[in-house]
């Protein structure tokens, strides 16, 4: 348990947190999720001065999650996973932020926020913005304290997690080197100093081709064709009903699982079973999901149900019903054959200059 | 949830534009699905292109399509999948609530017309245009007003032009957020007995309804001023009139762009109206109208203009929606009850008495 005076140096900014890391002879964990949280956890509106302000004080309980997000992140949090989340939320915002985690019993390892008081005292007003010189670091350190022999990364596409989660990836596998790396920094506009830290970082890092998934949720309903260039193990979802259509496949998630985020986002009145069956052909019309998942899905969501899954839930038609709604979504696409994305080498420097370019524009258009 | 199905391969532009404005109403409409009709595989590859909700927008595959200059019914015999035929049937199965095209006119209504059934007291079909008026009316100060039918049925009798009156005040009371829209009769003349025994007959039955706002017989200068807000007629007459005004505005544009390259005078007087113009042209742009619709059938269905851009879908799909949402088709359906339930109450005027026959006089 940290110190009053550093836990209250870090609530005011004065202190960077840094993450406890692994308990002297812990062993290491079998899978890492590292979540996001404004625009991948949280419904959160920052686009003007004015939502900024409203996010700013709004209480834990006037924030909201996306529906299904926490029936998956508490599914995640299982013997042997870590959950860690890296959020571009100021410091002084965690109290507020662990108190709407607790309210929806969500559980972590990690929890870092940016320290944007100490760039204002230090003048560096383009890191309050920027994403890349602070995710990549603290993403870094979080698997020098824990390397986890795989990892799934959650993000949003309000700005550059699809980015920075592929670069981290190939990082850690090697793909990228050192050099590349910097070449990057230095493209993304990272003070000097930040530069050497990072790389003395990336030097550091167990090294693997341990990220298996990256998750973007679609917040601003970018194109999901955007994406495709990040190759398959990036997968936009437009909803976390998808996302843990992708985790079934990957069995990361059993089939109850899956029907719980299911049941939170009908709950949320946000969704009905069509829009759940709907979403399903949207992940298998993109080859993100095959016709043979849904199908054994089916198969042992019924078995689930069967087994009390669905128990109490008297607002809901038959299962078969569900599931014969769900295959006919499936039958609609006919034969169609889903396209597959192959992965290419990606120019991180060009990513990161265009990156920026958008974000000009936005801000140029008034949106953010 | 409103099920609205789309004809993504109906239209000079499908399916890019289709599917384009589809994909903006996705994100409009947070209580719709939108159910894009045709060949999956291409709409597959267009759809991850565009912004839209993959939760509420899902594809439903059709081999085949109708073509725009094809000839409606050997159209369907030969192509019984064809998108719009597998779209109506759709709904017609209860799998969508209202449809929305852009593609050959006749097929679409034939389509409607062999699989979904009529209204209660409904007898025919209409076919509805719009077309910019003069006067302005509704909360929104629409500059639209409607005109049925235009084709949908080329003989009309007094009471299918009751109906007709009955379906287009409900649509323009919907869409237009017009209270008491102004209903009239299309004839030669003004006054009560002017006109065909069906016009004649048709206005004896509105003048006694209270349901409607009828203001009478209008004669056909008076269309583009606005003087009703709903135009009741027969399809023969409907189409004539409407390709007429159709050609009338397409006249003064190619009279205007001729007067441009005519003289340097004409074209200082057309710039100096060129706001004005600028104006005229975005009050009448049909395209954020988007389409009009088929009444009568115990579903709403929107045609949209054949040459329909993204933008236009994107209202066609939204107007479908308002039509489901304010129930256009119940609203349709118990005004027809009320008048169907007048008309049994009206007491009866007595019989003629019979000549005297041969019979008596023995």
């Amino acid at each position: 348990m940290t110190s009053l005076p550093v836990r209250l140096g870090e609530r005011f900014g004065l202190l960077d947190h840094v993450p406890p890391g692994l308990p002297e002879g812990a062993r290491p964990p079998r899978h890492t999720f590292r979540w996001d949280l404004d625009k991948t956890y949280l419904r959160t509106e920052f686009d003007s001065l004015r939502d900024l302000a409203k996010s700013a004080i709004e209480t834990a309980s006037d924030k909201q999650a996306y529906p299904g997000a926490t029936a998956l992140l508490r599914a995640l949090r299982q013997d042997d996973h870590r959950i860690c989340i890296v959020s571009g939320s100021p410091t002084q915002m965690r109290q507020v932020l662990a108190a709407k985690l607790a309210l929806d019993g969500v559980e972590y390892d990690e929890f870092v926020l940016k320290n944007n008081l100490k760039n204002i005292l230090r003048g560096r007003f383009r890191a309050l913005r920027a994403q890349l010189p602070y995710k990549l670091p603290a993403m870094l350190r979080s698997r020098i304290g824990a390397a986890a022999e795989a990892e799934t990364l959650f993000g949003d596409d309000a700005e550059a997690d699809a980015i920075i989660y592929c670069l981290y990836a190939d990082l850690l596998a090697g793909r990228v080197t050192l050099a590349d790396l910097e070449r990057v920094l230095v493209a993304a506009r990272t003070y000097d100093d930040d530069v050497n830290r990072i790389l003395a970082l990336a030097r550091d890092v167990p090294k693997a081709d341990a990220v298996r998934r990256m998750f973007i949720h679609l917040d601003r309903r970018s194109p999901p064709l955007g994406f495709r260039r990040f190759g398959p193990r990036l997968v936009p979802v437009f909803n976390y009903f998808q996302a843990a259509l992708v985790l079934y496949e990957d069995r990361v998630l059993s089939a109850r699982q899956v029907i719980f985020v299911a049941l939170e986002m009908l709950d949320s009145g946000q969704y009905e079973i069509g829009n759940l069956a709907t979403s399903i052909q949207d992940i298998i019309r993109r080859g993100r999901v095959t016709r043979e998942t849904a199908l054994q899905l089916s198969a042992e969501a019924q078995e689930a149900a069967r087994s009390g899954a669905l128990s109490g839930r008297n607002d809901l038609p038959p299962f078969d019903e569900i599931a014969e709604s769900f295959r006919e979504r499936v039958r609609e696409l006919r034969g169609i054959v889903p396209p597959v994305d192959a992965a290419e080498a990606l120019d991180y420097v060009r990513l990161v200059d265009e990156e920026h370019e958008q974000r000009r524009s936005r801000r140029r258009r008034g949106i953010g | 949830m409103h099920r609205i199905v789309v004809d993504a391969m109906g239209g000079d532009h499908a399916p890019d534009e289709v599917v384009q404005g589809a994909a903006e109403a996705s994100l409009a409409l947070a209580g719709a699905e939108i159910i894009l009709v045709g060949d999956a595989a291409v709409l597959g590859r267009l759809l991850p292109r565009l912004r839209h909700d993959g939760a509420r927008m899902r594809v439903h595959h059709a081999p085949t399509h109708v073509e725009m200059d094809e000839k409606p019914a050997e159209a369907l015999a030969a192509k019984p999948e064809a998108s719009i035929a597998v779209a109506a049937d759709l709904v017609a199965r209860g799998e969508g609530d209202a449809l929305v095209s852009a593609g050959n006119t006749g097929a679409s209504v034939l389509a409607c017309a062999r699989r979904w059934t009529l209204l209660e007291g409904v007898r025919r079909a209409a076919l509805a245009a719009v077309y910019p008026t003069e006067l302005r009316r509704g909360e929104k100060d629409d500059p639209f007003s409607l005109i049925l039918d235009v084709g949908a049925t080329i003989d009309a009798t007094a009471e299918d032009l009751v109906g007709f009156a009955v379906m287009g005040s409900a649509y323009a009371k919907l869409v237009s957020s017009n209270r008491r829209p102004r209903v009239a009769l299309l004839s030669n003349g003004t006054e009560a007995g002017k006109g065909p025994a069906s016009i004649v007959a048709a206005h004896a039955a509105l003048v006694e309804t209270t349901e409607l706002n009828f203001i009478g017989n209008i004669e056909g200068l008076d269309i583009p001023r606005g003087v009703a807000d709903v135009v009741v007629t027969s399809g023969f007459v409907g189409n004539v009139v409407l390709k007429m005004l159709e050609g009338v505005s397409e006249t003064v544009v190619r009279l205007a762009r001729y007067a441009h390259k005519e003289r340097l005078t004409w074209r200082l007087g057309l710039l100096a109206l060129s706001s004005a113009i600028d104006q005229l042209k975005t009050i009448t742009d049909w395209q954020q109208y988007g389409g009009a619709p088929l009444l009568g059938f115990t579903h709403p269905f929107i045609k949209a203009h054949g040459r329909s851009s993204a933008r236009a879908i994107t209202n066609a799909v939204k107007v479908a929606h308002k039509a489901l949402a304010g129930n256009l088709c119940g609203n349709i359906a118990r005004t027809m009850a009320e008048l169907d339930e007048r008309a049994r109450r009206r007491p009866r005027t007595a019989d003629p008495v019979p000549p005297a026959s041969a019979e008596d006089d023995r």
